[in-house]
């Protein structure tokens, strides 16, 4: 079972670290773990990449809602995917979320 | 507060693809239309809007370049970058230059060279406007990828489908086809839109703002003129699409509208007529209603009652917009300002009647930046 990190201040939930919480102010940001597994919250099928992807073309990109919290990550995935559609971390590639349908 | 700035002159170079002229030929070309316009007035300082001159062409010091150039003197110049909204940013730091008291005629001007460079290698130097230090970016999203995204939720959440962003693909080439400025003035049809090649599932080749070269710039005083810059707005948003709280809401424009119409005392149901931000035709969905012209996730039943059409009741991009006059970023937000002040001087391609308001909006990145500027004829 893998693990992402979550940022939670004044009801956002996010896996984007912030300094200050834009709502509060404060420095007071919590962190948990939360389980890698979501649900399809929307995607795209990329045909036309930047150069540096070129070579992974075409490739989907997703936005996975988490379970258990509010947070949503973007992943890469190769499967044919559709929204709801239940998915789970594969592998970190080079900083990139590579997820698989579960 | 109103600005009491006013626009004096207006200038801009055809958009498309100018193999024979440089990224200086241009932006010194649309400056110098916009001198001639204004009546060749004294100039205290000038602002350049520009993305990728740097990346694409090896080229900064763009402000000293049209100062020098255009033979201005010893004035104060700075380029400005907002991604795409680096025109209109340009545009309201001139404003701001003008309503402190520092500068009383000012020089905007906004310039790209985009189509010397292959596809693949404009969309990684476009990447740049994402957060590149982020698990997203190594994910491969690019900015189509993001509006793609938006858009499969939009289709999941409403009743429209690829057919409504056709229809926003076709009114703006309508609209261009009579704007002998724009890049692609060539008739289509709903059919061919909807089976062109796919770009980024759902958006196809007519749902994305193509490459272009061009150049668009405007002269802002002090002294009054018969078109006043009533408000000025700017916000940043959210930089990540995995950090959006609401997917179907870009807050920037929602927010930088809101900013805007409070300055100017008006509301959505003032505005005759608007240039927003098409980068993509799914952005002008999301921008009609972040602005307040239809209810929210709702824009797509406007659409298909033509109501955003030159001749609807609330027309938008009647210069073709970013889709079909064309996206050469760092002047695309002085374009809007350039057709709009054709509208509010009844000289304009798709002229709607009487036009008295007008409203432009100009988004960088994927919602990180939008810029409002709000016209009034007086």
């Amino acid at each position: 079972m893998k693990k992402l990190k979550v940022y939670f201040c004044c009801g956002h939930e996010t896996v984007v670290k912030r300094v200050y919480c834009p709502t509060c102010g404060t420095d007071g940001i919590s962190e948990r773990e939360v389980e890698d597994k979501g649900r399809i919250y929307s995607f795209t099928k990329i045909h036309v990449p930047p150069s540096e992807f070129a070579h992974l073309a075409p490739y989907y990109v997703a936005l996975v809602q988490l379970d258990g919290t509010n947070a949503k990550v973007t992943a890469r995935m190769t499967e044919d995917i559709a929204i709801g559609d239940k998915v789970e971390l594969f592998n970190v590639e080079d900083g990139a979320y590579v997820y698989k349908k579960a | 507060m109103t600005t009491n700035t006013y626009i004096h002159g207006i200038g801009m170079t055809k958009f498309g693809t100018h193999v024979d002229r440089t990224l200086k030929e241009l932006l010194l070309d649309a400056s110098r239309q916009a001198l001639e316009d204004a009546g060749r007035p004294k100039v205290d300082a000038v602002f350049v809007g520009n993305f990728l001159a740097g990346s694409m062409s090896n080229q900064e010091i763009l402000g000293a370049i049209v100062a020098n150039d255009l033979g201005l003197g010893f004035v104060p110049t700075a380029k400005v970058e907002g991604a795409c909204a680096s025109g209109g940013i340009a545009l309201r730091q001139a404003v701001l230059a003008v309503m402190s008291g520092e500068h009383d005629t000012v020089l905007v001007a906004g310039v790209e060279k985009m189509k010397h460079a292959k596809t693949a290698e404009v969309t990684q130097a476009i990447n740049a406007a994402m957060d590149t230090d982020s698990s997203e970016k190594s994910a491969g999203l690019t900015f189509p990828g993001f509006f793609g995204v938006l858009a499969n939720r939009y289709f999941h959440e409403t009743g429209a489908s690829k057919k409504h962003l056709a229809m926003v693909a076709l009114k703006n080439r309508e609209n261009a086809m009579n704007n002998s400025l724009a890049q692609f003035t060539k008739e289509t049809s709903l059919d061919e839109i909807m089976n062109a090649r796919m770009i980024t599932d759902p958006l196809g080749l007519f749902d994305c703002s193509p490459m272009t070269d061009g150049a668009a710039a405007l002269v802002i005083s002090r002294k009054p003129s018969g078109i006043h810059i009533k408000a000025s707005s700017l916000v940043s948003g959210p930089t990540q699409m995995q950090d959006a709280a609401d997917l179907l809401s870009i807050p920037a424009i929602g927010e930088s509208g809101r900013h805007a119409y409070e300055k100017a005392g008006l509301g959505p149901e003032d505005i005759d007529v608007v240039e927003i931000h098409d980068c993509f035709s799914m952005t002008e969905m999301i921008a009609i209603e972040e602005l307040g012209f239809f209810p929210r996730l709702e824009g797509w039943k406007a659409v298909e009652k033509g109501l955003t059409k030159a001749s609807g009741e609330k027309p938008v991009n009647t210069s073709g917009g970013l889709l079909s006059r064309g996206h050469p970023i760092g002047a695309t937000g002085l374009a809007q300002i350039y057709q709009l002040v054709r509208q509010l001087r009844g000289d304009a391609a798709n002229q709607v009647e009487g036009a008295r308001i007008a409203l432009a909006q100009n988004l960088g990145g994927t919602g990180s930046y939008s810029a409002v500027h709000i016209l009034e004829r007086v």
